[in-house]
């Protein structure tokens, strides 16, 4: 029973960054495409999966290289979200219930994704080699971490600093923060409305084939991971707030430390919390607890 | 072989004929399904199973869509109803038929513990509902999907984690029907062709419940919820109790499709409670046409027997699921009908068919046959022209801003 | 004369912006006061407090009730229908996929506390289906019973909005621009119906309106709203030769 005295380290704090890094750039796409299109995209879970298979590809062909692999891999995630977008996503909006449809739709997508990802990859899991470069491993705080997964703890605050930037300094963060708060304003002003929405969309499904394939390395890529990842981003974001960037980095943390600690605590009971906390929020404060696009 | 096909074709045509010109009414239609039902039973097993398994995803779909097509609600959590009833029903059966069998005799034992595990069940999931719905309709459209998903994956959680010993973790309860004996008669609860029959009365009779639901006063007041909430609150409609209400049927009859899954497929597993079973009925009910009654009927039977069908060529046998993400793409965008908004235009068509036939006899028939498919292809045709036009000019002026 | 609908001092604020500013307002029986003021005097916020789709910031409002009148300041939509007050929309809010006949009914189900009949056949229920048709008949639908709503025209839409008010036999009518986006036949048709309803049930009518010829025809009282107060209320002629009303008036549509 000296076990149930739980003591929490350096390590297990850096295990739990480890695991929020991963589903932050998960979730922060999901939140972006919400947050400015009001599109929740039940397929973003299958773009990270995406993501990872062009890197496991890419990696494993002749160019051989890991970094190449990810930006190909976020790059052919944005072109097929753009398509998805254009295609079958732009005729609902407006539409009576096309906030459902559009949920309808893109379910489907994942049915499609699935399916073609077992066509050509099969069933069986693939692991990615980590880049030769990170590819040694670090003892910090007691436990024993490869490069690489610190590496992904680094890239997401990066990516968490850059978004920010992105969207309080730069024009089209400008565009994109008016639009999510008064879309017919902001076409009576001038924005090419539609233009922005496949801009938007690009980048949040570019942002999922990003973590998805910087996260290959660190997780078996199978083809159960798209449907794994879009119920713990759908948690994350509702969390932090559809649409707030800095909820989605709070939510993704808070679930990533409670992957790894929890356990700890309780043995019977950790995968609950966070379905608890997400209904707990939808009811008290259906705009998250960081809500506000851009906050 | 097409002189075979025209002799079917013509037999098929004069029962049509003959049975239209003698006055079927719609009871003899019915009584027709209902020996056609029957007869099922006694068909090859694997068939048997495969029926069962459809009218019971049918009930679970039918009874989702008293909260969807009636009432515009999209509930991504009903597995957790439809694992209330399985676990009510295999925990009862686990614990208590000895007990009962010790009351009772062995050879009711089996028939009435699988009616109180049913009660259960339903019961149990009576008891979820009431407060997962009170919270969940305080919230609309997409949020409303949301919370449902987060209540049905906290009952996935707690099912995994085996409370108390209760669930047995991911592997479920086993549930054993087991022989029967009453009055001279000796069966199997869980012979095939013996649950076959049972499944059919329960959901036969919940369908009805179901129908005359839609049909009453509740149902209309559902559909006005689902047209405009807010007119439907100024002429003294609760949207909020009424959504709730609503919840807790849809709740019940899932429950019961959920009882009955689970002495089907002998075991109560959390598979069943996870959000992709939610999907199956959403996919059902969206292609069969969320409108119609019938539609999440017609959509659980495209449902198995297209997965059944496909199974059978092995090069696509495991890619079921990319049909139905294509069909179900292609009903949102293009045909909310559904599939059953499909037959009543074809059985509109025919009706003008016959028309025709009537009027200026089989060559002016065959010509409008012609005419029309031509037409209608071409109609199809220009749709996705135009489509696929909107989709390049699309990329094309991106790109094309892009470069500049 | 009884009051039938009472407001004191309303207010109703978003933020800073004072929508509706101490509104007090006695409504008598039978009467048709028609509510005008130009665009952004306050009347759909106004309407929207009556109704209860929006609480008030201060103020309470009394709706008369078996006799005597009732505080219905803080009670939901649903309540203050149930309560007698019964209100049209200005664009066209009805049941779109459902026919007239489903329309109607649903209100009549409501006014009639039956909306958890899962027992009785909404199609077959020959008392429902009578008070339907007799209200099918007064506002000129019987034709159109079988007819989805998204097949009606804009003119047609707007009966059914008035027979929907109308099936919950209500003590006081809210109308919100009955005569919307009607061409003159319609709207002709449209302030008969009002004057035919108004001899024919005891019913109070509150009007908000654009048409000054409309307004002047069916009136009894005229409310003008400016800035969310009330600038003039009474008698129709004397309201409208208001030196400070036409100001108001030419003011904004000057702009």
């Amino acid at each position: 029973m000296t076990n149930t005295i739980a003591f929490i380290g350096l390590s297990d704090v850096i295990i739990g960054l480890s695991l929020g890094s991963r589903l932050f750039l998960i979730a922060v796409g999901l939140s972006l495409i919400f947050g400015v299109l009001g599109v929740l995209n039940f397929a973003h879970g299958a773009f990270y999966m995406i993501g990872a298979y062009v890197a496991l590809a890419v990696t494993n062909s002749l160019i051989g290289n890991f970094w190449l692999a990810v930006v190909i891999g976020a790059t052919a995630v944005g072109v097929i979200g753009v398509l998805i977008e254009v295609s079958t996503i732009r005729p609902l909006y407006g539409r009576l219930e096309g906030d459902l449809d559009q949920l309808i739709v893109t379910f489907g997508f994942v049915l499609i994704i699935h399916e073609v990802i077992r066509f050509i990859w099969g069933s069986q899991p693939y692991s990615v080699d980590a880049p030769a470069a990170l590819d040694f491993s670090v003892s910090v705080g007691g436990g024993t971490f490869t490069a690489y997964r610190l590496f992904v703890i680094g890239a997401a605050f990066v990516v968490m600093l850059g978004l920010w930037v992105f969207i309080t300094k730069t024009y089209f963060g400008a565009l994109v923060r008016g639009t999510s708060s008064d879309r017919e304003m902001a076409s009576i002003l001038g924005v090419d409305v539609p233009r922005l929405y496949t801009g938007v969309f690009f980048f949040g499904s570019f942002l999922a084939g990003l973590g998805g394939a910087l996260a290959a390395p660190l997780q078996s890529v199978s083809p159960a991971l798209g449907d794994q990842v879009i119920i713990d981003a759908f948690i994350i974001v509702v969390i932090g707030g559809l649409g707030s960037l800095s909820g989605a980095f709070v939510g993704a943390m808070f679930v990533g430390m409670m992957q790894a600690l929890g356990p700890q605590f309780m043995a019977a009971g950790h995968i609950a919390i966070p379905f608890l906390a997400m209904v707990l929020v939808l009811l008290f404060r259906p705009e998250g607890l960081f809500g506000g696009f851009g906050e | 072989m097409s002189t075979q096909d025209n002799s079917i074709g013509a037999r098929i045509g004069t029962f049509g004929r003959e049975a239209v010109q003698n006055g079927w009414t719609r009871e003899r239609f019915t009584l027709l399904g209902l020996v056609g039902l029957v007869l099922i039973g006694l068909g090859p097993s694997f068939q048997v199973y495969l029926f069962t398994e459809f009218m019971i995803i049918a009930l679970f779909a039918l009874a989702f869509n008293l909260l969807y097509g009636y009432t515009g609600l999209l509930s991504f959590g009903h597995a957790l109803f439809f694992a209330g009833g399985s676990y009510g029903l295999a925990i009862v059966i686990r614990d208590l038929q000895p007990t009962i069998a010790d009351a009772l005799g062995s050879g009711v034992a089996p028939l009435v513990t699988f009616v109180i595990g049913g009660l259960v069940g339903v019961l149990l999931v009576v008891l979820i509902a009431i407060p997962v719905g009170w919270l969940s309709v305080r919230l609309e459209e997409i949020y409303f999907a949301l919370i449902t998903l987060a209540f049905g994956m906290l009952g996935y959680s707690l099912i995994v984690q085996n409370p108390a010993g209760l669930t047995n973790g991911t592997d479920g309860v086993l549930v054993l029907l087991g022989f029967v004996e009453l009055g001279g008669l000796e069966f199997r609860l869980g012979d095939r062709r013996v649950y076959y029959y049972l499944t059919l009365t329960i959901v036969l009779a919940s369908t009805y419940a179901l129908w005359r639901i839609v049909n009453s006063p509740f149902g209309t007041i559902c559909k006005s919820i689902r047209e405009s909430p807010d007119r439907a609150a100024a002429l003294g409609v609760d949207v909020r109790y009424h959504r709730w209400m609503t919840f807790i049927l849809s709740a019940v009859f899932v429950g019961v499709a959920g009882v009955l899954i689970a002495g089907l497929a002998s075991v109560a597993s959390p598979y069943h409670s996870h959000w992709t079973q939610s999907a199956i009925a959403v996919v059902a009910t969206v292609i069969g046409g969320a409108t119609f009654f019938a539609g999440p009927i017609v959509g659980a039977f495209i449902y198995l027997y297209v997965r059944w069908g496909i199974s059978r060529y092995p090069a696509l046998e495991a890619h079921w699921e990319f049909f139905f993400g294509v069909m179900l793409i292609l009903v949102v965008l293009y045909f909310k009908q559904g599939a059953v908004g499909g037959l009543v235009m074809l059985h509109a068509w025919l009706l003008e068919v016959q028309t025709v036939y009537e009027r200026d006899g089989a060559g002016a028939a065959a010509s409008f046959v012609g005419d029309s498919i031509t037409t209608k292809l071409r109609n199809a045709r220009d749709v996705i022209v135009a489509r696929l036009r909107s989709v390049w000019n699309r990329l094309r002026s991106i790109g094309q801003r892009g470069a500049t | 004369m009884t009051t039938v609908l009472k407001t004191e001092n309303l207010r109703r604020q978003f933020g800073d912006l004072v929508a509706v500013n101490d509104v007090s307002l006695e409504l008598e029986e039978d009467e048709i006061t028609s509510i005008i003021g130009p665009n952004g005097a306050g009347k759909t916020t106004f309407y929207n407090l009556l109704t209860g789709v929006l609480e008030p910031t201060s103020g309470e409002i009394w709706l008369q009730k078996d006799g005597e009148l009732a505080d219905i300041t803080d009670a939901p939509p649903h309540e203050v229908a149930q309560s007698g007050l019964s209100r049209s929309y200005q664009i066209s809010n009805v049941f779109e996929r459902l026919t007239v006949r489903e329309n109607v009914q649903v209100a009549r189900i409501a006014h009639e506390g039956r909306t958890l009949d899962i027992r009785s056949r909404a199609a077959n229920d020959e008392q429902l289906n009578a008070d339907v048709d007799e209200l099918l008949e007064l506002t000129n639908l019987a034709d159109m019973a079988e007819v989805t709503c998204d097949e009606l025209s804009h003119g047609e839409k707007r009966n059914v909005e008035i027979a929907l008010a109308l099936a919950i036999e209500p003590t006081v009518f809210l109308l919100d621009e009955p005569t919307a986006g009607m061409n003159p036949t319609e709207t002709k048709e449209i302030v008969s119906l009002i004057h035919e309803l108004n001899e024919d049930i005891d019913a109070t009518f509150v009007v908000t309106e654009h048409d000054m010829d409309v307004v002047t025809d069916i009136s009894d009282r005229i409310v003008v709203l400016a800035d969310g107060a009330v600038l003039a209320d009474g008698d129709p002629q004397a309201v409208l030769s208001d030196e400070r009303v036409t100001e108001a008036y030419l003011g904004s549509e000057a702009v």
